[in-house]
């Protein structure tokens, strides 16, 4: 399964599905029916039994999710107002193409903006609210915008995968589909212990998924592989610059969920520098993951989280470098041979 | 012509203002079928000239009715090289930075085009300063996916930028697309054009494509010195519209609206008025009461006045990249436009000013 084909996959929180899908069949493709469940959130967990029953139990997890907006009403124009699901900055929204709805229902949709010509100083120099921001798929009057989008109907980006620039990709739902193209390459990884993969749900709404899965594996170590916030470009100080796509995959300390386990940060540093594979320390603490949930579920775990830079992160067009999502796999890889080593 | 297809293809291609050449020769194309005789004038204006089906009585000129729409469109251009590799922009015509945070783009470099995405700040890094502040020219930026120096060799100061935009069909017969403002009423002219040919018309007929409209009307300035017509009848896209719209300010998507206001000739208004009345075409008037902010303006004003009426073409979000019109008011213009020409027969002019 290739990274546009996930990409281009529509399945906001709580309505994963089409990703769902596709994930179960690879898994089920590749390590048998039997080795593949649902649980009650909707993860799919993979499992791979040990061959070595000395070696740790690893998690590895991703999230299918991805962030978008949410149908809560019309107007008497025909014009759908919406929610976030997730965390969406509004002016990222303007002049945007959208797909309202799944399957046969779906119908495209644009978010306006008023002209530039009839805005007042006071309009032109305020940030755009999510309130003045509607959906117009062409609906004459409110009946007919809500017989199309009911209450609750989930709308998505519309983006098309393009590559561009020198190994650069523009997309969106990079967060986190990055994670479960390397996941699903991960099924036939090198490792003698028992290896739990959950493709889980909801991460962007409060990890909701990864507590179940994690409570369900009760594994020794969860490594989440994420997509995570670049920051590089524009007036940004180096500081808050958080990490720079093309120097390799994020390995955090820390984040806004969990603190990594120290040894296990300073095992994953370890083997990238073993192994050959670019990588950098998240230079900043922003966002939060299924590392947090897999952490503090049932009896705990050790975890650390390995993350793909993404610019853009949660708008319509998220960027990273190609390069980092494969060393993203190659350092998991060297991670997972690390831990064979003890 | 299809409309559909028309818009599609023509909102696509490259017009920024003042960078109209290559846009003005696929026009000339599309016009050359349907008149007699199709030039572009040293100001990238295409002008098509439609003679008279009916000879006047006692071998006076025919009447010239000059046709305008305006071809160009509203860009950006790259106005430096940051360090990072990334492209600092300004606006090319009335353009709202607002709508820029995570859209793509063309950059149109010596060698070629080059996809670029305008960078947005994480909602994870957000201050709450920063969500109350709008994004200002100076805070965008293009990130072409390149290092400086890869950057650097390709890209120059003052390469024009585009958007992306593509047509996407919406309920009820409308579409969006970047760029439907004004292509859109090129769209009218051809298909007044096309009806024109089943039509006997007295009057000389000029379609007029013009250039750099988002500046200010000098392309119609200048083709409507050198065409010289006795009629102006300009067609651009006004505001439909839109949540929070005062009221008065806009007009509905799905009729034509004619303007009326001191530069528009209110004798020849009325004659547009019975010809929407005659033809059952409904129209919804829109008030300018000067300055319209058309073609219209200039076209008035050229060589000694021009009587001109101005049709506005309704259209959400003008100057995005997801402008909405109503395929059926496009045709609607057309057959208002295609029957004004009809209609206009010697002596037209004999009640226009007492």
């Amino acid at each position: 399964m290739d990274l546009k084909t996930l990409c281009e996959l529509r399945g906001l929180s709580g309505r994963e599905d089409a990703v769902r899908k596709a994930v179960y069949d690879v898994c089920v493709e590749k390590l048998g029916k039997e080795n593949v469940s649902f649980d009650g959130n909707g993860s799919v967990i993979a499992v791979r039994k040990a061959t070595d029953k000395a070696l740790p139990r690893v998690m590895l997890a991703a999230h299918m999710d991805e962030v978008g907006l949410v149908a809560i009403s019309a107007t008497d124009e025909g014009l759908i107002n919406v929610r976030t699901i997730g965390s969406v900055d509004p002016r990222v929204l303007l002049s945007k193409r959208v797909t309202v709805g799944y399957g046969d229902d779906a119908v495209p949709g644009v978010i306006g903006y008023p002209p530039i010509h009839l805005q007042s100083q006071e309009d032109y120099k305020a940030a755009p609210k999510l309130d003045k921001l509607t959906v117009d798929i062409g609906a004459k009057d409110k009946a007919e915008a809500e017989g199309k989008a009911p209450k609750g109907t989930h709308i998505s980006f519309d983006t098309k995968y393009t590559d561009f620039g020198d190994g650069f990709v523009c997309a969106k739902a990079l967060d986190d589909r990055v994670g479960v193209f390397n996941l699903l390459r991960l099924l036939d990884a090198p490792y003698g212990g028992e290896l739990i993969f959950a493709f889980t749900a909801q991460e962007e709404v409060g990890l909701r998924g990864a507590y179940a899965a994690g409570y369900r594996a009760q594994p020794d170590i969860g490594i989440a592989l994420e997509g995570t916030s670049a920051n590089d470009l524009g007036d940004t100080p180096d500081q808050f610059k958080v990490c720079i796509p093309g120097q390799g995959p994020c390995v955090s300390f820390m984040d806004h969920s969990s603190i990594a386990d120290h040894e296990l940060f300073k095992l994953v540093l370890k083997a990238g520098e073993a192994e050959n594979v670019p990588h950098q320390i998240k230079k900043f603490i922003a966002g939060g993951n299924d590392a947090g949930a897999i952490q503090r579920a049932g009896a705990g775990a050790k975890t650390v989280v390995i993350s793909v830079p993404c610019r853009n992160i949660h708008s319509p067009a998220s960027v990273c470098c190609l390069k980092d999502v494969d060393n993203q796999l190659a350092l998991a890889k060297a991670t997972l041979k690390h831990l064979m080593k003890g | 012509m299809d409309i559909l297809s028309f818009l599609k293809e023509s909102t696509g291609r490259f017009g920024p203002v003042g960078y109209e050449q290559a846009l003005a020769k696929w026009l000339k194309e599309q016009f050359e079928p349907l008149c007699d005789e199709v030039h572009i004038d040293a100001f990238s204006n295409v002008i098509a000239v439609k003679k008279p089906t009916l000879k006047p009585a006692g071998g006076a000129a025919p009447p010239k009715i000059m046709y305008v729409a305006h071809m160009d469109e509203v860009a950006l251009l790259v106005t430096a090289i940051e360090k990072d590799g990334s492209l600092r922009v300004r606006g090319m015509g009335g353009v709202d930075p607002k709508i820029f945070p995570a859209a793509t783009v063309t950059v149109h470099t010596e060698t070629g085009g080059l996809f670029g995405v305008i960078g947005a700040k994480p909602p994870h890094l957000l201050t709450e300063d920063d969500r109350k502040k709008a994004v200002k020219f100076d805070d965008l930026y293009i990130d072409l996916g390149m290092a400086a120096d890869a950057v650097k060799a390709k890209v120059s100061i003052g390469d024009m930028v585009t958007f992306h935009g593509g047509m996407v069909e919406l309920l009820n017969g409308r579409a969006a697309s970047k760029t439907m403002d004004d292509r859109s009423c090129i769209a009218v002219m051809l298909d007044a054009a096309q009806r024109l040919q089943k039509l006997q018309h007295a009057a000389e007929v000029i379609f007029c494509c013009s250039t750099q409209e988002e500046v200010g009307g000098y392309g119609a300035k200048v083709g409507a010195y050198s065409v010289d017509p006795d009629i102006g009848f300009v067609l651009d896209v006004t505001f439909a519209n839109y949540p929070g719209a005062k009221p008065d300010s806009t007009v509905p998507l799905d009729a034509p609206a004619p303007v009326c206001g001191a530069y528009i000739q209110h004798k020849l208004l009325d004659k547009l008025r019975d010809t929407a009345k005659n033809n059952n075409i409904k129209i919804n008037m829109e008030l300018s009461p000067g300055y319209t902010g058309t073609d219209a303006d200039d076209v008035q004003i050229a060589r000694d006045g021009v009587p001109t009426v101005l049709v506005g073409l309704p259209l959400s979000y003008m100057h995005t990249t997801v402008e909405v019109v109503d395929i059926e008011t496009i045709r609607e213009c057309g057959r208002l436009a295609a029957a004004f020409a009809a209609d206009i027969e010697e002596g037209w002019d004999k009640d226009l000013w007492i």
